[in-house]
Order: C-alpha cells, then sequence, then structure tokens
C-alpha cells in the first residue's frame, strides 16, 4: 500500500562494516547511468534495483549509502524506496513466490493456488518460511492475464496454474 | 469485414494467419528484411512538422487508455529551444486484466523502436525512455537487447542515422518500473523517472511544455508509437481504410475509431491470448471468432472490456463494438486498454466488484482524500455485502462514496479515482438484482452509518 509509509521513529539500524553499495555498481552508474539523466536522482530507482538484486532487500545501511553517492538525503531516498512494492526494505525469502490475485486470475481460480500453496509451505500470503526459503505474496495484475492463474518466482512466470499443477512451481528450488 | 493482414502483428504469429508456438523475438536483421526501418527512412527524409501532419491526419489516437489524438499531442511541443526534449514510452501495463503492450515488447521490440524513433524525429526530441513495469523481467531482457541492436545498427547514439537533435545524439534508454500500478499514469511516471516517488502532478502545466526535468516531454502507449511506423510507410488513407469511421455526416469533432487495435483477452475461453482486429468489432465476434468462445458450460455474464477501470458490459451488450465510441454508447468510461476478460455466469458480480475495490486501495497513491478514503470504504462495504452482512443502505452509500470519487477534472488529481467510480458503478448498477439478494439475506444490522 503505497501511501503507508513506514514507521521510522523507532527504527534501530543495523550496521556493518562492509558496504552494501559495492565499488562495482558505483562504477556502472558512473560510467553508464548518470549520463542518461540531467541529473543524479533520477538514477534512485535503478541504484535501488541493483542493490537489491545483489542482497534480496535494501538494509537502511544500503539507502544511506546509495544516498551519500547520489548526493540526496537519505529520507529522500526513503522515500521513494518505500513507495515502491518490489522494494523491500526488511529481509525475504531467497525466493518471493508472488501470486496475481486481480480480476482475469480470480475467475480463473487463483484461489486455490494460494490455499494449495500456503498449506504445503506452512504460511500464510505476506510470510516467509522459517528456513527463510521462501515469502509468499499477494500481488495485483502481473500481466499475464492470458495464461491466469499465474504467478512470479523471482524472475520466472508461470502460467495456466491449477490445484494439481501449482507445486511444481516449487521444484527446482534450492 | 475480418481483417485481412495483422499489421501490428505481422511478424508475430497469431491465428487465424499463425499460431501461438511459433512466437519468437524477430531481431533486428529479421526486422529489417520484412520492411523494417524503411519508414523510418521515410521520415528522415521528411520535415519533422509533416510527419506530425500524417499522424495527425491519420486521426491515430492513444492506445494506452485514454485515446488521446496522438498528432494533435504531439504538435502541443514548443519551439525548440535548443534545450532537451524528452519521449517517455510507457510500457508500464498495469491495468487489471490487461497484457497487450507485452507482446509487442518480447516479439516484436524493433517496431516499437522504429517508432519511437520516429516520434523523436517528428518532435525533435533527443532522448527517450522506455518506462517498463517491474514485473516484465523476461520482456525487460528482449527489449534491452534490441536497443543494444539498434544502436549497434545507428538507428541511435553517437553517429546515428538521424543525426544530431537538439545539438545531442538521439538516445534510448530502459527504465525499469518497480511495482506501482499509478506509476502507468503519465505524470506520475516522470515523478518515477526522476526518482522520486510515483505521485500525479496537478495539470497545468501539461508534460508538453513542462514534463520530465522540467522540460517539454511527450508521452506515448508502446501500442500507440507502434502504430506509427505503418501509417508513415502505407500512408493516411490505407490507415483510414481500417477500424471505423465517424458515422456519416458526423462533423469532424466527432471521435472515429480508425486502425486496428490489439485486444487481450482473458478469462473463460478457448484460447485467451491477445489478437489484432479493426477497431470497432463486435466483443462477441471477438470472443467467439478470436478467443474459440467460452469454455464448455460456461456463459456470458459480463466482462471488463478495457481494463477494470472502464467498468463492465452485461449480456445485453455482448454485441457492443470495441471502439472508442463504446463508452457513451453502453454507459461506461470507454474502451480502455480493449484487453476484455470475460466474467462467466458462476462468478458473482460482488466478488468481482470487491476484488476491484481492494485494487484501488491498494494502488491509490494516497494524494487526494476522497481516493485512499473512499477506495478503502469500498472494499470495506464490499467485502462485507460478500460476507451476507450487508444491508440495503450499503448499496446506496456505495454508489455514493464511488461517484464522489472521480469525474475529471473533479475532486482528485488523476485518473485512478476516476477508474475506481466507474468499475463500482457499472458493476452495482448493471448487476443491482444480484446485489440486492446478496444484502436482502444479511444475518446482521450493518453498524457503518454515513451521512444518516
Ligand atoms: C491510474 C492510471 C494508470 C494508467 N496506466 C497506464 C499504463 O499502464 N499504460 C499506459 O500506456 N497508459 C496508462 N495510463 C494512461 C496514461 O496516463 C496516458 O494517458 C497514456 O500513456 C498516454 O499514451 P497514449 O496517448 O499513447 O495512449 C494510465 C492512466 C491512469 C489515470
Ligand atoms: S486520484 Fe488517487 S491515485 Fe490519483 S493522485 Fe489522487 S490519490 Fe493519487
Ligand atoms: S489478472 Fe492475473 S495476470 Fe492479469
Amino acid at each position: 500500500m503505497a501511501w503507508i509509509t513506514k514507521n521510522s521513529a523507532t527504527l534501530k539500524i543495523d550496521r556493518r562494516e562492509k558496504p552494501y553499495l559495492s565499488d562495482a555498481i558505483k562504477k556502472d552508474f558512473q560510467e553508464r547511468m548518470f549520463p542518461r539523466y540531467p541529473n543524479k536522482q533520477a538514477a534512485t530507482i535503478p541504484l535501488l534495483h541493483a542493490i537489491q538484486d545483489e542482497h534480496n532487500y535494501l538494509p537502511y545501511q544500503a539507502i544511506e549509502e546509495a544516498a551519500e553517492f547520489l548526493g540526496l538525503p537519505a529520507s529522500v531516498v526513503l522515500d521513494t524506496a518505500t513507495f515502491y512494492e518490489e522494494f523491500f526494505l526488511q529481509p525475504r525469502g531467497k525466493y518471493t513466490v508472488w501470486v496475481c490475485q486481480s480480476v482475469a486470475c480470480e475467475i480463473m481460480g487463483n484461489q486455490k493456488l494460494v490455499e494449495k500453496l500456503s498449506d504445503k509451505l506452512g504460511i500464510a500470503p505476506g510470510e516467509t518460511t522459517d528456513d527463510g526459503k521462501i515469502t509468499l505474496l499477494n500481488v495485483e495484475c502481473i500481466g499475464a492475464c492470458g495464461g491466469a492463474p499465474c504467478a512470479l518466482v523471482n524472475h520466472k512466470l508461470h502460467e495456466n496454474l491449477n490445484a494439481d499443477n501449482v507445486e511444481q512451481i516449487l521444484e527446482g528450488l534450492d | 469485414m475480418p481483417l485481412e493482414h495483422p499489421i501490428l502483428l505481422t511478424r508475430v504469429p497469431t491465428p487465424p494467419w499463425g499460431d501461438f508456438a511459433d512466437r519468437k523475438t524477430v531481431s533486428y536483421a529479421d526486422y529489417t528484411k520484412q520492411r523494417g526501418y524503411a519508414a523510418l527512412e521515410q521520415a528522415i527524409g521528411m520535415q519533422p512538422k509533416d510527419i506530425t501532419e500524417v499522424i495527425k491526419q491519420a486521426e491515430l489516437r492513444g492506445r494506452g487508455g485514454a485515446g488521446f489524438p496522438a498528432g494533435m499531442k504531439w504538435s502541443f511541443l514548443p519551439p525548440q529551444d535548443g534545450g532537451q526534449r524528452f519521449l517517455a514510452i510507457n510500457a508500464d501495463e498495469s491495468e487489471p486484466a490487461t497484457f497487450k503492450d507485452q507482446v509487442l515488447i518480447e516479439f516484436d521490440p524493433h517496431l516499437i523502436i522504429e517508432g519511437i524513433a520516429i516520434c523523436m524525429r517528428a518532435c525533435q526530441i533527443d532522448t527517450a525512455y522506455f518506462y517498463i513495469r517491474g514485473e516484465y523481467h523476461h520482456h525487460r531482457d528482449c527489449f534491452e537487447n534490441a536497443i543494444k541492436e539498434a544502436y549497434e545498427n545507428k538507428v541511435f547514439g553517437e553517429g546515428s542515422r538521424m543525426g544530431k537533435v537538439n545539438e545531442r545524439w538521439p538516445n534510448l534508454y530502459l527504465q525499469r518500473g518497480a511495482g506501482a500500478y499509478i506509476c502507468g499514469e503519465e505524470t506520475a511516471l516522470l515523478e518515477s523517472l526522476e526518482g522520486k516517488r510515483g505521485w500525479p502532478r496537478i495539470k497545468p502545466p501539461f508534460p508538453a511544455v513542462a514534463g520530465a526535468f522540467g522540460r517539454p516531454t511527450i508521452i506515448n502507449n508502446v501500442e500507440t508509437l507502434a502504430t506509427v511506423p505503418p501509417i508513415v510507410l502505407n500512408g493516411v488513407e490505407w490507415f483510414k481504410s481500417h477500424g471505423k469511421g465517424r458515422p456519416e455526416g458526423a462533423p469532424p469533432q466527432v471521435p472515429a475509431s480508425f486502425g486496428t487495435k490489439l485486444f487481450g483477452i482473458s478469462g473463460p475461453v478457448k484460447r485467451p491470448g491477445v489478437y489484432e482486429e479493426h477497431l470497432g468489432i463486435p466483443l462477441r465476434k471477438l470472443i467467439e471468432d478470436y478467443g474459440g468462445g467460452l469454455l464448455p458450460g460456461k456463459q456470458f455474464k459480463a466482462a471488463f472490456h478495457g481494463g477494470i477501470s472502464m467498468g463492465v458490459l452485461d449480456a445485453n451488450e455482448y454485441d457492443a463494438p470495441m471502439d472508442f465510441d463504446i463508452g457513451k454508447k453502453y454507459n461506461n468510461l470507454g474502451l480502455g486498454t480493449a484487453c476484455p476478460t470475460i466474467i462467466p455466469h458462476d462468478v458473482s458480480m460482488v466478488a468481482m466488484a470487491r476484488n476491484c475495490a481492494r485494487f484501488y486501495s491498494h494502488e491509490s497513491c494516497g494524494q487526494c482524500t476522497p481516493c485512499r478514503e473512499g477506495g478503502n470504504w469500498l472494499y470495506k462495504i464490499l467485502s462485507r455485502i460478500e460476507q451476507g452482512d450487508g444491508t440495503m443502505k450499503d448499496l446506496d452509500l456505495l454508489l455514493e462514496i464511488a461517484s464522489s470519487m472521480g469525474s475529471m477534472p473533479g475532486t482528485t488529481i488523476c485518473g485512478l479515482a476516476d477508474g475506481a467510480n466507474w468499475a463500482i458503478r457499472t458493476i452495482v448498477n448493471k448487476f443491482w438484482s444480484e446485489f440486492e439478494n446478496a444484502v436482502s439475506k444479511a444475518r446482521f444490522v450493518s453498524l457503518a452509518q454515513v451521512g444518516g
């Protein structure tokens, strides 16, 4: 929910010595990304993606590092990061399973998928398995309505799912 | 007359001309073998304002939802002042039930890129951003690769065949969104592009005057731009021989529906998918001839005909022509994205309304009170009705909240609230007796009392 921002007043920030924002990413942004835009702030979302792709979530320290790199107050970068659903500010499972819940998928029986997955994984949507492997989430339309009901597992799209074949999407996840 | 040859899907195998299974990404080499980039060559030989004039004459209307005339939009740009001018291509495609642009992005990216290049030439734009929704991972890779090919072949970058614009070599960059429906709204898209939260801007100023980074900016949908090369190549008359003109004797202000359109069919049909047909094809024909009809045992009850924000058509309106006039004639918000989702007889309209309300309450950006609060209340009330705890009064309340949410220009900054309004209002009004039934069995007295 884009307009409910995280409560940062009581936030405790875990810090570590090694920066999250690697030199490789910095170099790539300086050479390839910054020249694309009239200002550095425009690189915020690509930068957050790059960091998250590496660490699977965005620790607060990483947000601070990104802000410093972009020459922005950390609050400004946090403001952007909290708005977008693809950015995770807390650790999540190694694999994220997003099950579409919009109209075409509901009509085609997405509820059965969620039930089956919840049952199998022992978690409700919004939760992560105890071993930290899988996070299960409901999402709105993922633009694959012709293959409803469908789900994304990290970057992989699975279409035409049903109660019988939905478990297949968990196969091969190590 | 059914469409003889596909125009947008020429290179993307699609029934009845081809088979879905044969679809694969068309490379630069394959694209040029099939007259690809010939339209760009032609455009390079034309005066920029003449290209805009062609698009204007063709009466190409935006395919992103609102149907705004593309040529007119292009002509709103102020004269060049030496500074940068931008094009933002809207590939956010997040409207529920909509999945048309992704077919072109995945399979024929160079058609889009050629359209982008022609638009940049016509509008004297030096920098374009292809804003693609975060969840299109495979599509992103396909498009990124096509951009690379385009650079290698001097469509963009140093030494571009278009030459310098505003003293800069033209560039096209892919920008990945991050999961927010609202970023499909054009000014939210610009905010997001600038690295901010996707909050729609109050207009004016319009983006053509002050858009991305405060500079003149054009925003067009993927499919709109993909329609540009065939128009430049084959001419205005040819384009206008497709689709549906205005009724005989109607003045030119009456909007026409020329050209073909991508239609993404979903729901319980035999062959869901993205097809191409003339604008104006009746919904029933689309579903039966292309979608293969409904699955055995399913009957047509209603359809979201163009994304949920346009509202629904009921069974009496199954023959509605899919053109830009559909809103006025059939009491909905419009053609929208022209991607129909079929609702079969055994799905409850209360559930569908609840699903839509949840979507809007979740996706509201929160700037405007009627939208932020209204969406939430619609969702709460509809959930209650669905559980059997609603009252007659709730139905009036639903309609009251819905209609106070939208109607631009009015109480809200952007059109999301209008979408919520039309989705809920058309469902409740067109299926009143179903809602009445749902509340007459209420087990509890509703505790909510708003406005006495
Ligand atoms: C809430 C909201 C969401 C929208 N989402 C999209 C979208 O995902 N893709 C799109 O092309 N247009 C979307 N639009 C319409 C755009 O604001 C804009 O009208 C369109 O991109 C202009 O392109 P066109 O004239 O070529 O259609 C949305 C509008 C609103 C109000
Ligand atoms: S109408 Fe809704 S989504 Fe649009 S700007 Fe207002 S609060 Fe945001
Ligand atoms: S409704 Fe599920 S992918 Fe579109």
